[in-house]
């Protein structure tokens, strides 16, 4: 692969190139870890939120203002710089951007989900009780369901948030797409100029990013939408 | 582990750092928030009008800057563009120019939207009356786009407003580096990072207030139906 890229395109491009592609799998596999951990977590905050327990719903609802308030960098510099700090232990870049990213997916998507469950008609929970099932019940009988088909579309959507975001984990020292872009653009060497290495980044997170939302646009065409005011996005 | 936030609190230097760079995040995010807008606004107009090669020059420009990351583009416009096209500008004019081309690509889109909910009659009957097509655009679909469309562009400019502690990273002295200068000098990361963190969310809250007051004012004409 290497070699490949090095006698088509030369040297050094060949080998910038090659290194920018290896590094992605590494924004990738955070991408994956942030979705899958934070898909877990908001999965339960969901369920949270979703209980007839006015407790609950306020525990639920405050969960998800305060990680969607907090800036994804300084979650970041929370876990990566002031736990290790406070606590006087290393903490391996892999977990604390893990961590972060998993918290800040894990309240945009409770927050959709939840968009999600509510737009299921009341009349759907009601014909449930009436049925004599029990909460845990009609959510998982009546409600998902229903529920996920509208999801889809947002959750989707949201992934290319999650792998815009994962661009930010460089600054705690985790290496990925962005650690060998930088140190490219920084090199003096000829043809790794910032204005020649940052498009290059751009291409390749594009080339991440766009399926995806292209993806999600079909599907909400397909299955139809929350509701006409879309979440906001992040950069 | 025992946390000391006084050390940031009672250095009156720490406290004007921070004030200093609070001042400077806001007054870029607005700016980048109003300038964004304006470009958000010939974006949609594009997309709306007649030609083909600015319609899709407009959709592959929201495009391209809603799917790759801030922080790229931000590093292409304060290191990459400089040394291509050999100009020289404060940090901060690097950090306005990339939050405005990125805002702009984020607040059309939610124009796009609104266009779209625009009654066709409104249209129709402007037409037939008579009205230009770019007047029928500037006087009768933007302002009800915009009306409707508020509360997205709102939340977006809040959002996005959180974003940009990433100019940091190319010399803006903005609230984050502020807070990294303090953390450099005295090692309470947690404690900087939770106090900058409190004075984000204060931050976006106050703007989330200050939107919220606009709205009564701007839209007056749309409440009182």
């Amino acid at each position: 692969m290497k070699e490949l890229l090095i006698t088509l395109l030369g040297k050094p491009f060949g080998i910038v190139i090659f290194q920018l592609l290896e590094a992605t799998q590494f924004t990738i596999y955070l991408s994956l870890i942030a979705f899958a951990g934070g898909g877990l977590i908001g999965l339960t905050i969901t369920l949270i939120r979703i209980t007839p327990s006015r407790r609950n719903k306020a525990i639920a609802s405050s969960y998800i203002w305060f990680f969607q308030s907090v800036p994804l960098l300084m979650l970041l510099f929370l876990l990566g710089l002031g736990v290790p700090r406070l606590l006087g232990l290393d903490i391996n870049p892999w977990i604390a951007a893990g961590v972060a990213l998993t918290l800040y997916a894990s309240a945009y998507l409770s927050d959709v989900w939840r968009g999600a469950v509510e737009a299921v008609p009341a009349g759907q929970w009601e014909g449930g009780k009436a049925l004599g099932l029990g909460f845990l019940q009609i959510v998982s009988l009546v409600i998902v369901p229903q529920a996920f088909r509208i999801s889809l579309a947002p959750t989707v959507g949201f992934m290319v948030q999650i792998i815009k975001g994962s661009s930010l984990a460089y600054i705690i020292g985790f290496h990925d797409l962005m650690t060998v872009g930088k140190r490219w653009a920084n090199a003096p060497v000829n043809g790794t100029e910032p204005f020649i290495v940052f498009p290059i980044m751009a291409l390749i997170y594009f080339c991440l990013c766009f399926p995806l939302s292209v993806w999600s646009r079909r599907l909400e065409r397909k299955l139809g939408g929350i509701s006409e005011r879309k979440p906001p996005e992040a950069a | 582990m025992e946390l000391r936030f006084f050390e940031i609190y009672r250095n009156g230097d720490y406290l004007w750092l921070l004030a200093e760079g609070a001042g400077l995040s806001a007054l870029l995010a607005v700016g980048g928030g109003l300038v964004g807008f304006l470009l958000a606004a010939l974006l949609a107009a594009c997309r709306f009008g007649k030609l083909p090669v600015l319609q899709h020059f407009a959709a592959g420009y929201v495009e391209f800057i809603r799917n790759t990351p801030l922080i790229v583009q931000l590093f292409f416009v304060a290191f990459g563009l400089p040394l291509l096209l050999g100009y020289r500008w404060p940090f901060w004019a690097h950090g306005l120019l990339a939050l405005t081309l990125n805002f702009s690509a984020y607040f059309a889109e939610i124009l796009r939207a609104g266009f779209a909910n625009v009654p066709i009659g409104q249209i129709e009957a402007a037409t037939a009356l008579g009205i230009r097509r770019s007047l029928v655009f500037r006087k009768i679909i933007f302002p009800q786009a915009v009306a409707a469309m508020y509360p997205s562009l709102n939340s977006q400019f809040i959002f996005l407003f959180l974003t940009t502690g990433i100019l940091a990273e190319i010399g803006v002295t903005d609230l984050t580096s502020a807070g990294l200068f303090i953390d450099s000098r005295t090692f309470r990361s947690f404690e900087v990072f939770i106090t900058l963190t409190g004075l984000y969310i204060l931050m976006a809250l106050s703007f989330k207030a200050a939107l919220n007051a606009l709205n009564h004012r701007l839209f007056r004409w749309q409440t009182a139906k």
